[in-house]
């Protein structure tokens, strides 16, 4: 189990290795591009020259690149051009808040999704399963950020239940979590019901019902079980698209994340700060996604050994 | 039964496609559609209520909302298919140089897809129109890019498959070269797989620019965008509600146009690829 | 006669208590934390480097001057209990005995001298220094005196100590912080920095060992939210106490509710969009006349402010020395033909698109604006872009965050044919705006003057009017001054500010003041 944790994890920077590499190419093959973008279109050839010299943009690919992981190493991000402060301190400051974000999300959509599948591949095409089914449709399909300000008028404004924004307790975690979790319920859900009714089709299941053993027994030994293995791999997925909608909530729900940090960071034309994010973003989807294959190894142990 | 009847009986699916239909006219018809300029501006009329005058209220600016929707499925359109365009050449090309070639090649860029496949899309989008600037031709790259990935590994897993088959061997040793082979064999078999992900991918093109501009990032004012539309309506939620919720609801239902039509298109031309 | 005036004594008396009972019905109460909501984050917490509002808004509660401005724009002491003057040159102050920074540290003359010194002598200087005119230093006279010495006669030197931005600073805490100093100041005043997060929040809290009444509330949170939207819901659901830029299309329903409190007071800023007279096509004086004729500032103001701003008459506020009104409406009325008109004597005109083109050029204007930054910026951007269009020219905005746009503003060249800012004569004189305006020397990095206006005729009269300590003689030349500008205009005045901050009716004792960053907080209490 340790030996296939160390080799994932080692397996992580080369893929950490590839994002830097593929954001500072970006920002290369672009000559002059970003900087033109911070001074503006009629900037003169001096002022271009004289920022990108300043931001190290002179030197030669391999050298930047070679010196920025070795920073890296050090935890050194640099620092931002617009707060000059590290960008570490910043991102520092920011992640947690989207952590907190996410995690709750995901455990909304998880627990609604799952539950919400397996009620519909038990009865299917009942009234329920009916409604769930195009209820998923339609949170697959509302942009989340209008669903947001829908939400806001409703229920912080009609109802004053609910905080309009901002951070710090868990009321204000409610409808920015809610909001985010929406396409994932959908997804999940949608999910959990095939998985579950193509189980539930299987040979053995069909025989352990012929022996008389308890609907609920077949469901949670057999089903259940088997499903879970594509849902996990689904909710790890999806824990990638919720980091990527985070930007979308943080933004209507003025939640001071990394990715009204990154929006920011863009508007601002700060690209240290810009680079430092996406390699948080990077680092934590390598992480989900090294947490989802462990879960497989527990779930399943022959996993762990072939690993 | 064929493909079609099987759609047909498909409810819902009948329903996305007429709404795909009244989606594309609005955006073809957009100039005889609109009942005035959508940049006009009369600022002595702002946040009208729906009315007479304008039927879906006008918005902060004095603008006809209705005729910003309609100019607006316009842009919306435009990004998802010249996007969906980009995803299906890029795809195309590396998923048969992935398939064809094969060994490191083929290792390299499938590392790379399965990255790019699970990377928040929104993540990447913002990246790339961060790196290019703001703007309707740099949207549709950015959302273009995102749909590369999942066509490379559509169509390498169809030329791996059929690499293996006899009658594309057989064509080969015939002396067909490899464009002919791709063009009579490969296509075929993977055109199906196709029009499913790029009528699925339609719709999360249609979310992703909404989401962009709405960001402030994406086609930028005074173009008629949904996503900027609800961004600035934002502004006036309280007041005057419906100068967000219109542009909201014309994104729901684009998108969910596409989504039904796609679902509906899966199920009737290759029922195995059901419940995914 | 005798009767009735010593019934007017009688009656005044009887005011005189009522308004001395009233406070004591409306007991204040202490403690608790005033949330503020606002557009944007500071740039930074030292006036050194930030003197626009969002900074400004803070350090202003943290940081005290020898001088300040009251409510009635008069100036009053602070950290100086007098002052005399000693020769057209030099001011003797007298300061406050027994004041300490808020890290212990002792205020006194040695900590003024330093203040100044480390401003106008540090590299780069201050960002202020260019707004404080000849100041030169101060020169230690003792321990509690202190001489204020301007290099040549300068007329508002009182008033530019008693600016928002003269903050004394800890002479201790900044040799000890060094950079970070200008994350967390250190001052005299009656709130200290807590914590700064940076775009979600700042924290000061009650300085319980001030000089003067003591804060009233224990904390306040500055936090960052950037939509109006979002601001003014913030505020009806209670999550915050206080909205600065509060949305002027609700303002009339917040009037009318007893849970909120509307505070305004006629401001000193114009809001503009900005010309860059030294880049084509705008060095032409008639495109710029045509671009003043192309906007209907009327219906910005009736529609897009909504009776929340007054009219911009001149480059200056109404309520400033040496004011004058510019005559905008009649010199430049609302008239796309005769914009138009003075486009086409400049060469444009229309090509087959609909649009102006000259040479094969189309007319086409680089325009860069911040969304937030000044109420309803965005909004006016994008109407006058209309605009715009109708007599034919193309304005290409690009809104970026107002830290980069500021960023810009202060470099040297300007690379955007316009932008939009505001401008506050802080002290309330025409020297602060006039001189670091448009004054040719004054373009940014040194000054302000982010049009590249340069008029000889223009510099001459505003050195003139700096020297002379004749008020009568230097209103006069202000106004040759304004004369000159109205005619060669490098700006589209918008509106001028009426300052309006809305609060929820809980908060108690605040007075708004017309310099928009002289948000006073001591005196504010909760009554909840």
């Amino acid at each position: 189990m340790l030996t296939f944790v160390v080799r994932r994890l080692l397996l992580a920077v080369p893929v950490l290795l590839g994002v830097v590499f593929v954001v500072m190419l970006t920002i290369d093959l672009l000559p002059g591009d970003a900087v033109t973008l911070m001074l503006g279109e009629h900037a003169t050839k001096d002022a271009v020259a004289a920022l990108r010299e300043h931001l190290g943009l002179d030197k030669p690919f391999a050298a930047r690149y070679v010196d920025y992981v070795g920073r890296l190493v050090r935890g050194d991000l640099g620092r931002s051009i617009q707060q000059n402060r590290p960008v570490a301190v910043e991102l520092a400051d920011a992640w947690p808040a989207t952590l907190e974000l996410t995690v709750a999300a995901l455990l909304i959509a998880a627990a609604v999704g799952i539950v919400a599948g397996i009620v519909s591949a038990v009865w299917p095409n009942s009234v329920f399963d009916a409604i769930a089914r195009l209820a998923s449709l339609f949170g697959l399909s509302m942009p989340i950020f209008w669903t947001g300000l829908v939400l806001i008028v409703v229920f912080s404004l009609w109802l004053n239940w609910l905080p309009v924004g901002g951070a710090g307790s868990l009321s204000h975690l409610v409808l920015p979590a809610v909001t985010l979790a929406l396409p994932s319920v959908a997804m999940v859900s949608r999910m959990t019901r095939s998985a579950v009714l193509d189980v539930l089709g299987e040979d053995y299941v069909r025989t352990a019902r012929a022996k008389g053993v308890g609907e609920a027994w077949v469901l949670g030994k057999h089903a259940l079980r088997n499903a879970f293995i594509p849902i996990l791999t689904l909710l790890g997925l999806q824990s990638g698209q919720l980091m990527g909608g985070a930007v979308l909530t943080e933004t209507v729900f003025a939640w001071p994340g990394l990715g009204r940090l990154m929006v920011k960071a863009i508007f601002a034309r700060d690209y240290v700060l810009l680079q430092g994010a996406v390699l948080v973003f990077a680092l934590a989807f390598v992480v989900i996604n090294l947490l989802v294959d462990l879960s497989y190894g527990l779930l399943d142990p022959r996993v762990g050994r072939q690993g | 039964m064929t493909a079609w009847a099987r759609f047909c009986r498909n409810r819902l699916a009948l329903l996305g496609l007429v709404l795909v239909v009244v989606l594309a006219l609005s955006a073809a018809l957009a100039p005889w559609l609109a009942p005035l300029d959508p940049a006009r501006q009369s600022l002595i009329e702002k946040r009208t209520r729906p009315g007479a005058k304008y039927l879906l209220g006008a918005d902060e600016f004095g603008r006809d909302i209705l005729s910003r929707v309609i100019y607006g499925s316009r842009v919306a359109l435009l990004v998802g298919v010249l996007s969906m365009l980009i995803a299906l050449v890029g795809g195309l090309l590396l998923g048969t140089l992935a398939g064809f070639i094969g060994g490191w090649l083929d290792a390299v860029l499938m590392r790379g897809v399965e990255i790019l496949l699970a990377f928040p899309y929104l993540l990447l989008a913002l990246a790339i129109v961060a790196m290019l600037g703001p703007g309707v031709l740099n949207t549709t790259i950015a959302v273009g890019i995102w749909g590369v990935p999942a066509v490379t590994r559509i169509v390498r897993g169809s030329v791996l498959a059929l690499r293996e088959a006899e009658y594309v061997g057989a064509a080969r040793a015939l002396g067909s070269p490899g464009a002919a082979v791709l063009r009579r064999h490969i296509l075929p078999n993977i055109i199906p797989g196709l029009i499913v992900y790029a009528t699925l991918f339609m719709a999360n093109a249609i979310l992703l620019e909404a989401a962009l501009s709405f960001l402030g990032l994406g086609v930028q004012p005074p173009t008629a965008s949904w996503g900027l539309m609800v961004s600035t309506g934002r502004d006036v939620l309280l007041v005057a509600p419906h100068v967000a919720t219109v542009p909201g609801l014309a994104i729901m239902l684009a998108v969910l146009a596409f989504n039904l039509v796609g679902d509906g298109l899966r199920d009737a031309l290759d029922p195995r690829l059901r419940g995914g | 006669m005798r009767s009735s005036s010593s019934r007017l004594l009688l009656g005044l008396l009887v005011l005189g208590l009522v308004a001395a009972i009233v406070p004591w019905a409306d007991a204040q109460k202490r403690g608790g934390t005033l949330t503020i909501v606002r557009p944007t984050d500071p740039v930074s917490l030292d006036p050194n480097l930030e003197t626009t509002a969002p900074g400004a808004w803070v350090y202003f509660n943290m940081l005290e001057g020898l001088l300040t401005l009251d409510d009635k724009m008069q100036v009053k002491p602070a950290l100086a209990t007098s002052y005399e003057v000693m020769s057209p040159t030099r001011v003797r102050f007298k300061l406050r005995p027994g004041v300490r920074f808020h890290d212990g540290t002792p205020f006194n003359a040695a900590a003024v001298k330093f203040t100044f010194d480390r401003a106008l002598r540090g590299t780069p200087p201050a960002r202020w220094a260019s707004l404080a005119g000849s100041l030169d230093g101060a020169e230690v006279v003792d321990d509690l005196t202190v001489d204020v010495v301007t290099k040549e006669p300068y007329g508002p030197i009182l008033r530019t100590l008693a600016m928002y931005c003269m903050g004394m600073v800890s002479p201790t805490a900044v040799q000890k912080m060094g950079a970070d100093f200008s994350r967390a100041p250190v001052g005299t005043g009656p709130f200290k920095f807590v914590e700064w997060k940076t775009n979600t929040h700042v924290i000061i809290e009650r300085n319980p060992d001030y000089w003067g009444d003591k804060a009233l509330v224990d904390r306040v949170i500055f936090k960052v939210v950037p939509e109006e939207g979002a601001r003014m819901i913030a505020l009806q659901t209670g999550d915050a106490d206080m909205v600065l830029f509060p949305s002027p299309a609700q303002l009339p329903a917040l009037r009318k509710d007893p849970k909120f409190t509307v505070h305004e007071t006629t401001g000193i800023r114009v809001v503009f969009a900005g010309l860059h007279a030294g880049m084509p096509p705008l060095d032409d004086v008639r495109v710029r006349q045509a671009l003043l004729h192309a906007v209907d500032r009327k219906a910005i103001l009736d529609n897009i402010m909504e009776g929340s701003a007054g009219p911009a008459r001149g480059v200056l506020a109404p309520g400033v020395f040496g004011y004058k009104d510019m005559q905008l409406d009649r010199l430049y009325p609302f008239d796309r033909a005769k914009a138009k008109a003075l486009l086409a004597q400049a060469g444009w005109t229309p090509g087959p698109d609909g649009m102006l083109h000259k040479g094969g050029q189309r007319l086409s204007l680089s325009w860069v604006a911040a969304r937030g930054r000044y109420p309803k910026d965005g909004e006016i951007t994008e109407a006058i872009q209309a605009m715009f269009k109708d007599v034919g020219i193309e304005a290409r905005v690009q809104v970026l965050e107002w830290a980069a746009v500021f960023q810009q503003l202060r470099g040297n060249p300007l690379n955007h044919h316009m932008f939009t800012v505001g401008w506050v004569t802080s002290n309330a004189d025409a020297d602060y705006s006039l001189y670091a305006l448009f004054h040719s020397k004054q373009v940014p990095p040194t000054g302000w003057n982010t049009s590249r206006y340069a008029n000889a005729r223009v510099d001459a009269l505003v050195e003139q009017a700096r020297r002379s300590l004749n008020q009568t003689e230097r209103e006069k030349l202000y106004g040759e001054v304004q004369d000159i500008i109205a005619k060669e205009m490098v700006w589209i005045p918008i509106y001028t500010t009426k300052e309006i901050i809305a609060t929820r009716g809980t908060v108690k004792g605040f007075q708004i003041h017309p310099v928009e960053y002289n948000l006073a907080l001591w005196k504010t209490w909760l009554d909840r």
